[in-house]
């Protein structure tokens, strides 16, 4: 029967008992209080067993009633791996045991349990490494024993935040040290951030007497008037070079969870303590909990754990536990007092509970609840990652940091011992101690900076350490009882695997930690590091300094991967023009960051439109580089292969750029707009590139050439108007420009006014192989231009093409893309414009390597190929090959249908001595059959002497 | 460029979208992209560089016009036309001087507010504190991933922090980005309730 084991009403109890919150657990109705945790909800409905070990599935209970609690963890609706003793309750929650068939009570899987002998640490290593071919199968098998909740893929993608700080201390660890340390360095002036890693203030002072409550509200009220920014339900999870914190934000208002990445110039570790289980036979029965625990349920949930105790004690926050279970009526049978040299020998009892436990004295005593209070881990995992590597101190039976690290200091538990004054009082002094030197590292921040305020003063001494150390305390050294029992709780991983993997020779620690998984689960040796070392050290007749331990890393606690992504910037580009595509229709495609039009709807048809009549373009991605100064020639001719010394005011000429080792790297036009004046233009991909290679080329080769590059690609709104109508249409937009071909022809450049907007300038010059212009146009006025072309234009068929249209045009016309018909290993002779490679130059880049790419023989040769069958379009990237044979030859780098000459058309690379006009070549195709193609004399496939574009 | 004509059309920012009215004026998101944005390239110590009078990281107000030291040998002047006209024309050009109109090259949005600086946070890396980016410094970052320049340029004084009253920053990026990093903007000034409003005429005081 169901026992209601909600306590009366508990002086500091957290819990709203005006506000019920219903919730259903494992399909069934149960009912919690606003304040509660899913664990002290669940425990005053009187659930025991909560899950199931992660190997045997064996039944567990509540053990640490903590974020760290190894049996804790849930599936919450679509949430998995929900650390129930964390989150706290929320109406309507559907909360489930995890990894269990067919239910939590009876759970096939716990089969395992009686085959455990044979599954021993390594068991996995050993039994399915042969045959390897069989592994598949044993993936499939395994998988279904993996442990863990389940993720639904059809979730939606939540709020998940990011942001940065720069704050002058962080303290991490909200306990009265931690406290303390924070208001007195924001007292001291420095701007602090206190990150907490339970729902609210206080550390251990939360469950312990209503002095130290008292305490924790008092010091939290006087945080939040220093105008310390806390976090709580917070983890500083990592801490890198330069104090780069990581912080990890569980509960937020906008977001899910938000991660902060901060920048602090001190970090205060005040993580406190971590209590440790006890290891010993049947360790792990539901009602074995640790003394905090038991203080937690009772003195902050108002919940009973159990209604007959026994409380193993080493220490005085076992006999507080002793006491608190008797204030509030649940028996305590017997203290077992370790430090008179009691021990527990074995916890026995049911699936469902401890029902006694046996005592080194003989005696056993019945229970349905056993407390253990053995001593504490020191969470050192800050430390560690600043560099520090904790020794082990055996008086006080856990490890304390070894190393003076300037910007880390700690405080608390984690540094010593002593009264809460005592540790209040050392907090203190670390906060002013850690605000006086984040002042003497923001003043050289700011020296250091050129925008920054210029500090007034000459640099501070920096300040010296001068905190008295605070006490180690002494305490018994318990690890192990005289039985075996487990160590981790989160990889069932029991002291007797320990001992088996050491005598087999995985004796080092971090040997033995891999081969057993030990300290590797969720808990990530928060609880069982000190116990798997000792255990170990106990095995090799060691201590455990001889020992060492594993070295703690990042994440201090596990992340969720939506925090780590955060919130997800992609940025796109579009051009002014980008609501006309949309508002009529365009298809979008994604090139680069580019937005742009693919096509309006048949790109065919937009072939032959602009083929009879004029069509426009939006090419406003081609990169644009303003050139200015006396030795811009200079520049073009290191960049480009070819000559630009005598290029004329208004002309305009294509180059090829390469990279030292003659590989193409873009190509392009340049404009000579006035003496000292260009426009360089890029392919749309290397816009950025090309700015950062001339630049290169200028600060570090030649810094005394006089040239300014500065990238103006999208202050211009770039169209092209092409087809045998575009003059027409120009001249309709034009006013101040002769359009007529004597006077503006074929590869040249002019200024002027189109539809009322001054500033333009446009260059003949075509990728489609059309008379043709391309217009550049100041961005604010891109839109109007666009739409006077096409509003102008009506009665000349003017319409809009996209991308494939160009596409299909250019190669219609033989025109290579760089990157598409060229690769990282293309030198310039193979596009078939060596005649643009002038060696006789005093120095270009590429020059030495295109030297000797001339001479080769045996590079590949673009050639342009027409398949034997028109319809045949083979895939892009086809190979080409001897026929008969898979000897490779080439392949195809471009392949469309040309509506102009209605057949299929490529371009392709292939090696020289198959590159001649009218050889038939095979292309293997996709689906592996074989076609033929046939190498054209020329390039371009129409128009092969540009008679179309020199009207 | 640009020499606007009388009969020019009217100047089309890259933020296009419209936008309901924020829930605060604590911390408001302006586009002043129709505001003239000149380059000047010019040596440190040369002539020009000295008249300009603005060192690197950092900015002053000259009539309508605000003069941004943003790199070691690059000046940008956002303000007025006929106010960066003026001063390009006192401008001693002797040496190598190239004057650039950028007014369509940059998208340039105003960001203000006790709220503003939290916001930064969210999309860039920098310290936007009051010691390391006063009021007047000039920054290059990258803002939701795009590479911008950033000015604080206030538009009253700011107290001793943490009681900033209004920080103001103008951003300017390549205009492509213009609606996208607008977007970005709104979203990370979104838990401050930030609320977009019309862009003054002209510099603000």
């Amino acid at each position: 029967m169901t026992r209601n084991r909600r306590l009366a009403p508990q002086i500091g109890e957290v819990i709203n008992r005006s506000a019920p919150l219903g919730f259903t657990w494992n399909g069934k109705p149960l009912t919690g209080f606003v304040g509660d945790t899913i664990a002290s909800a669940l425990v005053a409905n009187d659930v025991r067993v909560v899950s199931r070990s992660m190997k045997y599935h064996r039944p567990r209970g509540y053990m640490t009633n903590d974020f760290w609690d190894p049996n804790a963890f849930m599936q919450v609706g679509d949430d998995p791996n929900v650390r129930s003793a964390h989150r706290l309750l929320e109406g309507g929650m559907a909360i489930e045991a995890q990894n269990v068939w067919p239910s939590l009570d009876r759970d096939i899987k716990a089969a395992n349990g009686l085959v455990k002998r044979f599954l021993s640490a390594g068991f996995y290593y050993k039994t399915f490494i042969r045959p390897q071919t069989l592994w598949p199968a044993y993936e499939k098998v395994l998988a279904t024993f993996a442990p863990g909740g389940t993720v639904d893929l059809d979730t939606p993608h939540g709020y998940y935040d990011k942001r940065y700080a720069h704050p002058d201390v962080v303290v991490a660890g909200g306990g009265p040290a931690g406290m303390a340390a924070a208001i007195a360095a924001a007292q001291s002036g420095a701007q602090v951030m206190l990150v907490e890693h339970a729902h609210v203030l206080g550390g251990h002072l939360r469950w312990g007497s209503i002095a130290d409550r008292a305490l924790a509200d008092e010091l939290a009220a006087e945080v939040h008037g220093a105008g310390v920014e806390v976090l709580t339900d917070s983890t500083v999870t990592g801490r890198y070079d330069d104090n780069w914190t990581a912080i990890v934000q569980r509960s937020h208002p906008i977001a899910i969870e938000r991660l902060i990445k901060a920048r602090a110039k001190t970090l205060v570790v005040a993580a406190g303590l971590i209590e440790r289980p006890y290891v010993f036979a049947g360790n792990d029965k539901p009602g074995v909990m640790t003394s905090g625990a038991v203080r937690r349920f009772v003195n902050v949930h108002s919940v009973r754990p159990g209604e007959r105790a026994v409380v193993f004690s080493a220490n005085a926050d076992g006999d507080a536990a002793a006491a608190d279970l008797e204030r509030v009526g649940i028996r305590v049978a017997r203290v077992v007092d370790a430090r008179a040299g009691e021990n527990v020998i074995e916890a026995h009892g049911n699936s469902r509970s401890v029902e006694s436990v046996e005592l080194a004295d003989g005696s056993t005593v019945d229970c349905d609840l056993l407390v253990t209070a053995v001593g504490w881990t020191a969470p050192t995992s800050l430390l560690n990652m600043a560099g520090d590597r904790p020794s082990y101190h055996e008086q006080s039976a856990r490890f304390f940091g070894s190393a003076s690290i300037d910007d880390v200091l700690t405080t608390g538990g984690i540094a010593g011992d002593g009264s809460i004054d005592q540790l209040v009082e050392h907090g203190r002094l670390t906060g002013r101690l850690a605000a006086a030197r984040a002042a003497v590292i923001g003043h050289q921040l700011q020296a250091a900076t050129a925008r920054a305020v210029e500090p007034a003063n000459a640099e501070p001494a920096w300040p010296t350490d001068d905190r008295a150390p605070l006490d180690r305390h002494a305490h018994p050294e318990l690890f192990r009882s005289s039985t075996h029992g487990i160590v981790d709780f989160s990889e069932d991983v029991s002291s007797k695997d320990l001992v088996s993997a050491a005598n087999e020779g995985y004796d080092s620690v971090e040997l033995l930690k891999r081969f057993t998984t030990a300290t590797m689960g969720p808990a990530q040796g928060k609880l069982e590091t000190v116990n798997t070392v000792a255990v170990l050290a106990e095995a090799r007749g060691e201590t455990i300094e001889q020992v060492g331990t594993t070295v703690w890393r990042p994440p201090y606690a596990p992340i969720t991967l939506g925090a780590l992504g955060g919130r997800v910037f992609e940025p796109v580009r579009v051009s002014s023009i980008q609501p006309w595509h949309e508002a009529h229709g365009a298809t979008p495609i994604l090139a680069g960051q580019w937005v742009r039009p693919e096509h309006y709807g048949d790109p065919m048809a937009e072939v032959r439109n602009t083929r009879t009549n004029v069509g426009v373009i939006d090419v406003t991605p081609l990169g644009k580089l303003d050139l200015r100064g006396p030795d811009v020639p200079k520049l073009l001719n290191q960049l480009y292969t070819n000559k630009w010394s005598k290029l004329a005011v208004g002309a305009v000429r294509y180059g090829l750029m390469c990279a030292e080792d003659g590989v193409v790297l873009d190509d392009g036009v340049t404009a000579r707009l006035s003496d000292d004046h260009y426009m360089m233009t890029t392919t749309s991909s290397g816009a950025g590139s090309i700015w950062e290679w001339a630049e290169s080329w200028l600060q570090t080769e030649h810094p005394d050439w006089r040239v300014h590059v500065t990238p103006v690609t999208t202050g211009f709104t770039s169209i092209n108007v092409a087809g045998p109508k575009s003059r027409d249409l120009m001249q309709r937009l034009v006013t101040d420009i002769d359009l007529s071909p004597d006077s503006f022809s074929y590869m040249q450049v002019r200024s002027g006014t189109i539809a009322d907007v001054a500033g333009c300038f446009m260059w003949r010059i075509g990728f489609t192989g059309e008379l043709s212009y391309e217009l550049h146009v100041p961005a604010g006025y891109g839109l109007h231009v666009w739409k006077r072309l096409l509003a102008e234009g009506v009665d000349l068929g003017v319409q809009p093409f996209g991308l494939e249209a160009q596409r299909i045009m250019r190669l219609e016309k033989g025109h290579f893309i760089v990157g598409q018909d060229t690769d990282g290993l293309t030198k310039a002779p193979t596009t078939g414009l060596a005649n643009l490679i002038k060696l006789d130059k005093v120095d270009f880049a590429g020059k030495a390597e295109l030297a000797w790419a001339l001479d080769d023989d045996t590079a590949p040769v673009l050639v342009s190929l027409q398949p034997t069958d028109p319809r045949l379009v083979p895939d892009e990237a086809c190979q080409i090959v001897r026929a008969g044979t898979n000897e490779i030859l080439g392949r195809i780098t471009s392949s469309l249908m040309s509506p102009t000459l209605n057949r299929s058309i490529c371009l392709g690379q292939v090696l020289p001595h198959v590159a001649a006009a009218g050889t038939e070549l095979t292309v293997v195709l996709v689906d592996g059959r074989r076609a033929t193609a046939r190498v054209m004399e020329h390039h371009a496939h129409y128009d092969p002497e540009g008679e179309r574009l020199r009207v | 460029m640009s020499d606007r004509a009388g009969s020019e059309p009217a100047f089309e920012s890259s933020v296009l979208r419209a936008y309901a009215p924020g829930s605060s004026n604590a911390l408001t998101l302006s586009d002043e992209s129709a505001l003239a944005k000149t380059i000047v390239r010019a040596e440190a110590g040369s002539p020009a560089s000295a008249s300009l009078a603005v060192s690197f990281g950092s900015s002053r107000r000259e009539g309508a016009t605000l003069v941004l030291g943003q790199r070691p040998d690059e000046y940008m002047l956002i303000g007025s036309a006929q106010s960066n006209a003026s001063i390009v024309a006192r401008l001693d050009t002797s040496g190598h001087v190239s004057v650039i109109d950028h007014t369509h090259s940059r998208a340039l949005f105003r960001l203000t507010g006790a709220q503003a600086s939290a916001t930064l946070e969210k999309v860039c890396s920098l310290d936007w504190s009051n010691a390391m980016t006063p009021d007047g410094a000039v920054v290059s970052a990258s803002i939701a991933k795009v590479n911008c320049d950033i000015a604080r340029n206030d538009r009253e004084p700011v107290d001793a922090e943490p009681a900033s009253a209004s920080p103001s920053y103008l951003i300017a990026c390549d205009r492509s980005f213009g609606q996208y990093l607008f977007d970005a903007l709104i979203d990370a000034g979104g838990e401050f309730g930030i609320g977009v409003v019309t862009a003054a005429d002209g510099l603000q005081e």
